[in-house]
């Protein structure tokens, strides 16, 4: 891959320059060594997975917190972001993903909001207002009141209120990711009327069909660093994808086959409904087979977070059945379906598989609550609970001073190994594995699927969703690839390479042996939304 | 405890030699000295010996609470042992204080020296750096506290040294401990219903009404109703558990079933309460009239009452009330429940995560309502001390706003079933000091100032200490598994 950028300005020095940035935090997966250089008058922008640092290095840039080690330039300047205000002030702003607008204000207000001191508060501010808007085609009423405009309306909001303040250069972080198509395409109207002004974008997304169409370069972030920057109109999706997950690593393979004809979960048309009505898994029918992992490829945001709930009875079915080996699990709860045998790694750790305050035996408790070693009837049995933490510390090499320590302290690779001991201590029939190796260092990640291959030998029938290509296609015995809410292509992991499974993704189809219904698409997707199904 | 190395000192030798050092120091010293010089020196003596071999002496289960090996580490040498030594002093010279009252000054002040030298070695070896960072929290709040009241004093133009002076004179008086200790004990009542609710994240301001409606319930039984000895009491109290209990219950319904904040449901319900109260306390209803400008329900007969506990050790001829018993009883299953207990281990989880506890098969909805009840249920028994051991009928002067009282006292004391004790004698002591200062011409608000600011130096103080601990001890665990950055990178 080209690593050497296009170059907006021949002259001018680069809006923004960030070099060898490092951020460390305990227990996650942090920045290391970040290089972007950002040309001005581009949109530039910044891919990769969820978790591979991207929002991080934003916070960063935006003067968040601080790195520990780098320096960040702006227009060839060395400076040093103390708080957000200071990043303001070198004309850097952010639009969030999440707005930040108050709805029973005028546009005029929420603009002003915090920045009274510009144009104060009145007719010049209305002015001020209505010149940017001009300037930069946003179209934007300042009486309106907030609650009365639209998701588009509002993104438009949040950018002038950037450009109220000065800014020069705006890092919008996902913002695709809450419109539906022709806001989209407005957006990036607008995003090339603030270039044509001379303004930088610095772009954050995860969709690649977007960013190839609107971006004038692209770095890819992969697990903390950036791994190269390439021209949108030099490369494809496919190859993006590969950049983004790591294609070029090898990972070993299943040995042989163990998977048998005992089928243990069994989804027969499985939809779940959106709080609006949306399908966001749409009949989703797969059999899960003991000794066998089935894994489900797809672009993060497809349905894959619902239906794994589906499973642990977090979410309600609209329609279809769930069974377990012979029992209807339907309608039962999450800790009926925890008792009968199913273990469950969470995609996101922190906030659905560890208390983080509490030490690690106490974790062992959770989700194992009414089971022994860690309870004795009503009452939980410390003794049994910390044994059973000891084993899971010696047996999968959790690195930790002791099982006292609070979970918090551990690093994520750590916390990790201590879930999936737990998750499969008791003997599980079915295990769901949301992400395993996700912000995990290299070593606790071969450790961990070293565990799963054991325990597939073993007779364990698992669930793997992942947004790791090479992950997928090396421990999955059968592999689906999800879209939508639906499964829309199955792919042999034998033969199946990352290129042929990330375009399937997309919903181009994987190739040309193997077409499916999705078909040869248009070049843009909208992946999250999953507007009207395929 | 065994000592399983050579050119060791087995821990209990060092234990034993720290009791006979401190203690024989103390009494030795007694001779020449005022009794408190003698012990502080004493058990200080103790703890330097404690300190000194702490290096070879050998305890294989001398581990903190986090597991890692503290002694030896920074943490350790500037916040544990220091710790340890004031709590060590502090401990000793409270027991002998206390024994001073039945004993002569020569004994307890020994026994106050062995109580602090067997502190200075417990403390010194297996205090965890958390614990003595919220002792060292609380200290430093309450050292702010002090500071800030004595200023306002200051500027006020009242000498802050000797108001204190007096108030402290005046708390300690045996009359004056009866009182605190009855009163806190209906503090810690509320303060632990309380805390029920905030374990569970749950705020349940309703406390105040939950025990006041749950008090005239239980008085209008006692006083109508003739029942036998314990029967009677057994009934009493199992109404006033039963009505807070409903009465918190609504509000935990109406959050399961309908989505209503608690604080908006229980401070509302605290208005009804006030309201249904007046109604049923009227003469055409549960009231008599109990004297000319009084009314209330009609005083229990004497075998319905519980009886005091002579307070004859403290000098006071004065009673503690019985219910202090039920008091230490609730304590107790609080913390059982909280840390022995699935259903402990459940609320705790939710408090801490809801996510994670959904996601864990808790059902949250059903943790919800019950925490709430059971937080009313210990509501319910607030008024109950005052109620049994002292007035025996509900009337109009009956107490309020002890419910408001409990959510300050269950800040300062962290939810932490001792910390409540601690916080509930202090509020008590405080209440009961400011006594005195109306005869010195000094506004009794002063009191008041020191509560408020007490809690407020410890909620903050106390979080920030906290923070500061966890990261201290991430990188303590980091530093000491060897490992830096997080991911080196996937090209190996």
């Amino acid at each position: 891959m080209s690593s050497t950028p296009p170059g907006g300005g021949a002259d001018a020095p680069p809006a923004v320059e960030l070099h060898g940035i490092t951020k460390r935090f305990p227990g996650v997966v942090a920045n290391h060594d970040i290089d972007i250089t950002v040309a001005p008058g581009t949109v530039h922008a910044i891919v990769g997975e969820n978790g591979a640092g991207k929002s991080t290095l934003m916070k960063t840039l935006y003067g968040m917190h601080r790195p520990d080690e780098g320096e960040i330039l702006v227009r060839g300047t060395p400076v040093h972001f103390g708080s957000p205000s200071d990043a303001i002030k070198q004309g850097i702003g952010m639009v969030h993903q999440h707005f930040m607008l108050a709805d029973n204000l005028t546009v005029l207000e929420n603009v002003v909001l915090g920045a009274e001191r510009r144009h104060g508060i009145g007719h010049k501010a209305r002015a001020r207002i209505l010149e940017l808007s001009d300037q930069y085609g946003l179209g934007i009423k300042p009486d309106r009141l907030m609650e009365e405009l639209g998701v588009g309306d509002r993104q438009r909001v949040e950018i002038l209120k950037v450009l109220y303040r000065g800014a020069q250069t705006i890092i919008l972080d996902e913002p695709t990711a809450v419109l539906v198509p022709q806001e989209v395409d407005e957006l990036f109207d607008n995003l090339r009327e603030l270039k044509r002004e001379g303004l930088t974008v610095i772009f954050i997304s995860h969709k690649l069909d977007e960013v190839l169409s609107v971006a004038d370069e692209i770095t890819v972030i992969r697990r903390g660093t950036t791994v190269a920057t390439v021209d949108p109109a030099a490369t494809s999706a496919r190859e993006l994808a590969t950049l983004m997950v790591g294609g070029e690593l090898p990972v070993p393979e299943l040995r042989e086959s163990t998977v048998t004809d005992h089928v243990v979960l069994s989804l027969d048309g499985v939809t779940v409904l959106s709080p609006e009505g949306r399908p966001v898994v749409d009949d989703v029918s797969v059999d899960v087979h003991r000794g066998e992992i089935v894994g489900i490829a797809g672009v993060e945001g497809n349905g894959q977070s619902e239906l794994i709930e589906a499973v642990m009875g977090m979410q309600t079915l609209s329609a279809g059945r769930i069974h377990l080996e012979d029992a209807d699990i339907t309608e039962w709860s999450t800790l009926h379906i925890r008792e009968a045998g199913v273990g469950y790694i969470p995609e996101d750790r922190h906030r659905h598989g560890m208390l983080l305050e509490s030490p690690l035996w106490e974790n062992r408790i959770l989700g194992h609550q009414t089971r022994p070693p860690s309870v004795r009837g009503p009452w939980i049995d410390r003794a049994g609970a910390r044994t059973d933490s000891e084993r899971i510390v010696e047996e999968y090499d959790v690195r930790t001073p002791g099982i006292d320590v609070v979970a918090d302290a551990l690093s994520g690779g750590n916390q990790q190994k201590f879930i999936i001991g737990r998750e499969m201590s008791g003997q599980p029939r079915f295990l769901v594995a949301a992400h395993p190796t996700r912000g995990v260092d290299v070593g606790a990640q071969s450790a961990i699927w070293e565990q799963l291959r054991e325990a597939r030998a073993a007779g364990l029938a698992v669930l793997l969703i992942s947004a790791d290509l090479d992950e997928l296609i090396g421990m999955s015995d059968t592999l689906h690839v999800i879209l939508r809410g639906r499964l829309v292509a199955e792919a042999d992991p034998t033969g199946v390479t990352p290129e042929q499974l990330g375009s399937a993704m997309t919903g181009a189809g994987l190739g040309s042996a193997d077409d499916t219904e999705g078909g040869p698409r248009a070049d843009r997707t909208r992946d999250d939304e999953g507007e009207g199904g395929a | 405890m065994t000592d399983n190395a050579p050119r060791t000192f087995a821990a209990p030798a060092v234990f034993g030699l720290a009791l006979v050092l401190g203690t024989a120091t103390a009494v030795v010293l007694d001779l020449f000295l005022l009794w408190w010089a003698a012990l502080l020196i004493g058990v200080g003596a103790a703890f330097v010996l404690v300190a000194a071999t702490a290096a070879r002496t050998r305890d294989e289960s001398r581990t903190g609470a986090t597991g890692a090996k503290e002694e030896g580490t920074p943490l350790h040498k500037v916040l544990v042992a220091p710790m340890s030594l004031v709590l060590a002093l502090a401990g000793g010279l409270a027991t002998a204080w206390i024994l001073d009252l039945q004993l002569i000054t020569e004994v307890a002040a020994g026994l106050g020296a062995l109580v602090g030298s067997a502190l200075a070695f417990v403390l010194f070896h297996r205090l965890s750096a958390m614990l003595a960072l919220s002792f060292a929290a609380v200290l430093t709040a309450g050292v702010i506290a002090l500071t800030v009241t004595g200023a306002v004093l200051q500027i006020s133009g009242i000498a802050p040294v000797e108001t204190f002076g007096r108030m402290l004179e005046f708390g300690s008086r045996p009359d004056s401990m009866v009182q605190i200790v009855n009163t806190a004990t209906t503090y810690y009542l509320a303060a632990v219903a309380v805390a029920i609710g905030f374990k569970m994240g749950l705020f349940n301001i309703g406390v105040d009404g939950q025990y006041r409606l749950a008090a005239l319930a239980a008085a209008s039984v006692g006083g109508y109703i003739m029942l036998p000895p314990v029967i009677s009491q057994i009934i009493i109290i199992a109404t006033a558990v039963a009505v807070g209990g409903v009465w918190a219950g609504i509000a935990g319904y109406l959050k399961v079933a309908r989505g209503v904040s608690e604080v908006i449901s229980t401070i509302m319900l605290n208005s009804i309460a006030t309201g249904i109260t007046a109604y049923l306390l009227s003469t055409d209803r549960l009231a008599v009239e109990l004297s000319t400008n009084n009314i209330g329900t009609p005083p229990m007969p004497e075998s319905s009452w519980v009886p005091g506990i002579p307070a004859g050790f403290l000098g006071s001829d004065r009673e503690i009330w019985g219910m202090i018993v039920l008091a230490a009883v609730v304590g107790f299953l609080y913390w059982a429940m909280l840390n022995r207990t699935r259903f402990g281990f459940e609320l705790r989880a939710t408090g801490q995560s809801k996510t994670a506890a959904e996601a864990s098969g808790v059902d949250v909805k059903k943790m919800v309502f019950l925490s709430m009840l059971f937080s009313g249920m210990v509501a319910g028994l607030v008024g109950l001390p005052q109620l049994l051991g002292h007035s025996h009928h509900y009337a109009l002067d009956f107490p309020v706003g002890i419910g408001f009282i409990g959510i300050a006292i269950a800040l300062l004391g962290r939810n932490h079933p001792v910390g409540i004790v601690f916080a509930a004698l202090l509020w008590s002591f405080l209440d009961q000091a400011a006594g005195i200062l109306p005869f010195d011409g000094t506004p009794q608000e002063i009191a008041v100032i020191a509560q408020a600011t007490i809690v407020l130096t410890v909620v903050v103080v106390y979080e920030v200490v906290h923070r500061w601990g966890r990261r201290y001890q991430q990188q303590q665990i980091g530093k000491q598994l060897g490992r830096t950055v997080e991911s080196p990178g996937e090209a190996k």
